[in-house]
């Protein structure tokens, strides 16, 4: 029944809940003025009874002291002035019987109605006898007294609770007035809550998944959403997560192609680089056979020897690309990403001294620690600092910079040198496998084994470069999360 | 006086081996791996036969060609190269080169070619 409910609740649209949470509004202020209408009804009402019951009490005040008159001058018209005043309220009494019982409850009405017939009663009973020595005069007499006292005193007690009741009804009133107001401000609230901090919420959400999307991050966005409501807001973050895909299937795509494209490159390459030892072992047994009789046992030993090097060169050529194309297995080790790059410049540290190369350091305090392959890691960095080293044949300065990103997901390594730079129409292809600007003396395959290391690391390489001022490479490693690092040390 | 052939190409061995042969032939044969100190020469010196690899370092093969021409119309220029695409040839023989060798050269060719050129010693 609940997930039904929150299904439905999901499933509707922005326009359609504004418009629920207005007519809940609107249904709860009515019901409340309604009853406050008849509540004000019944006050009232009960207000006009309590002032009809005043004058009857007023009467039997009368009737009281014309009954004390008597008493006092012994006159027979003044008890028939009490008859008079008594049997006129009686009468009232009895024709609005209805509303009376209704208002003061049945048992009160016919109590009342007793007593004041008695007291009748007994005045009648005086003005017959009309002589002080009957001797039943003093007992009646007595009886009026008693009857008439308990007449007022009943009659007060009934009006009494009348009042407490109109008291009781206001006060009600006052209640259920701030109970209702009371739950219509909480709905206000709830509904501000509602629309304006999570709608903002969800509005910034989507800020943030569309600067994602602008940065290339495309994964983050499908993986980043984890509820998605099926109203406007819902659909535009659908909509946005669909971009997002699409646009991550046309990076793989381009990727694909880049590779297809990169492949091309590497087959000329390997067709150059094998090439030319191939063509240096063909004329060199071309020429022993050729002029084998004609030389001497040293010469034709340094034609072999020959020959074995420029094999060799062939066998370097094809590890290395056996290197390139092979899926190595990664071993992944936690480390300070300050002790990888020290471990690297110690391993080109004779070649930057000889170089007449100064080495600067700019480390920010606190970094996280990355999980690498060390040795993997180590030969791209070693790998940017000799392309560093040779973009500056006179010497220069290299700037060596750690940094963690603001968020602190990432770990930023910069190697920036002073030396010549890359000269744009070749910027495009220094990640391709085989393409060299160092001749015969590169392979061509540095930059492009240090992009598969970086994209294997889950990170990100790339390159900024002016002619002649100097080239940065700018390594991205995902850093290793804080938390995690204490729950590894528990462990 | 014997005829005189420089030879450039970066890589050391097929400069050692073309001198020999040629230099087995009778020729007077110069060899350089660097290709800029090549043409240095070349403006210093009167070749008969100028043997270039197309493809090099800092100064290329149609550079020496076109230098060659300028300054002597009548010395031969052999081209050799390991790219041996249309383009390249077609841009070679424009320049005209006498001949076009492919890598890997064959000796008794290369022998041909430069006495097809040039003349016996």
């Amino acid at each position: 029944m609940m997930n039904h409910l929150k299904r439905w609740k999901k499933n509707l649209s922005l326009r359609k809940k504004i418009n629920i949470a207005i007519h809940i509004e609107g249904i709860l202020i009515t019901v409340i003025s309604i009853f406050m209408f008849f509540s004000s009804r019944a006050i009232l009402s009960k207000l006009n009874f309590i002032e009809d019951f005043d004058n009857i009490n007023f009467s039997f005040l009368e009737m009281r002291k014309s009954e004390k008159n008597y008493f006092l001058y012994h006159d027979v018209n003044a008890l028939k002035e009490v008859l008079k005043i008594g049997e006129k309220e009686y009468n009232l009494l009895i024709n609005s019987k209805e509303e009376f019982m209704s208002k003061l409850g049945k048992k009160d009405y016919i109590m009342l109605l007793a007593i004041l017939d008695k007291y009748l009663n007994t005045a009648k009973k005086i003005v017959n006898i009309s002589s002080n020595a009957d001797s039943n005069y003093l007992e009646l007499t007595k009886n009026l007294r008693e009857f008439g006292h308990h007449l007022t005193q009943f009659s007060i007690f009934l009006r009494n609770i009348q009042h407490k009741k109109v008291n009781k009804l206001v006060h009600q009133n006052a209640i259920t007035l701030f109970i209702g107001l009371g739950i219509i401000l909480v709905s206000q609230l709830l509904l501000w809550q509602y629309f304006f901090i999570s709608l903002s919420k969800r509005l910034l959400k989507i800020e943030s998944l569309t600067k994602e999307v602008a940065n290339g991050n495309f994964h983050k966005v499908v993986t980043n959403v984890e509820r998605i409501d099926e109203d406007e807001i819902g659909l535009l973050m659908k909509g946005i997560i669909h971009m997002a895909n699409e646009l991550e299937k046309r990076e793989e795509q381009l990727i694909q192609a880049k590779k297809l494209a990169s492949l091309g490159v590497l087959v000329s390459g390997v067709a150059h680089e094998i090439g030319n030892p191939l063509n240096n072992i063909f004329m060199l047994t071309e020429g022993y056979l050729s002029y084998y009789d004609s030389l001497e046992d040293e010469q034709k030993k340094i034609f072999m020897r020959d020959v074995r090097e420029q094999a060799k060169r062939i066998k370097k050529i094809v590890r290395k690309l056996l290197n390139f194309s092979r899926q190595k297995k990664f071993e992944f080790n936690l480390v300070s990403p300050i002790e990888v790059v020290e471990k690297s410049i110690a391993l080109v540290n004779n070649q930057i001294k000889v170089s007449n190369i100064k080495v600067h350091r700019l480390i920010d305090s606190n970094l996280p620690f990355i999980k690498v392959d060390v040795d993997q890691i180590q030969q791209v960095i070693v790998n940017l600092f000799i392309n560093a080293i040779h973009a500056m044949p006179k010497g220069g300065d290299i700037f060596v910079e750690i940094r963690v990103s603001e968020d602190r997901t990432k770990v930023i390594i910069k190697v920036r040198d002073t030396g010549v730079g890359i000269k744009p129409e070749i910027l495009p292809h220094i990640f391709d496998p085989f393409f060299t600007t160092k001749g015969t003396k590169g392979t061509g395959l540095g930059l492009s084994v240090s992009y598969g290391i970086i994209k294997q690391h889950n990170g990100k390489i790339s390159v900024k470069t002016e002619v002649n001022k100097g080239t940065t490479f700018i390594i991205e490693l995902p850093a290793h999360l804080e938390n995690n690092l204490e729950e590894e040390k528990h462990a | 006086m014997p005829k005189k052939i420089i030879v450039i190409d970066d890589e050391e061995i097929v400069c050692r081996m073309t001198k020999m042969v040629l230099t087995k032939e009778g020729y007077e044969v110069e060899t350089f791996t660097h290709s800029r100190k090549a043409l240095q020469r070349i403006k210093e010196n009167k070749f008969d036969l100028v043997i270039t690899d197309l493809k090099m370092e800092d100064v290329d093969g149609m550079d020496i060609l076109r230098e060659t021409n300028k300054l002597y119309p009548n010395t031969k220029v052999i081209m050799i190269t390991a790219y041996a695409t249309l383009d390249t040839a077609i841009e070679a023989l424009r320049g005209h080169v006498f001949d076009f060798f492919p890598k890997p050269i064959k000796i008794e060719e290369l022998k041909k070619s430069v006495k097809e050129s040039i003349g016996t010693p």
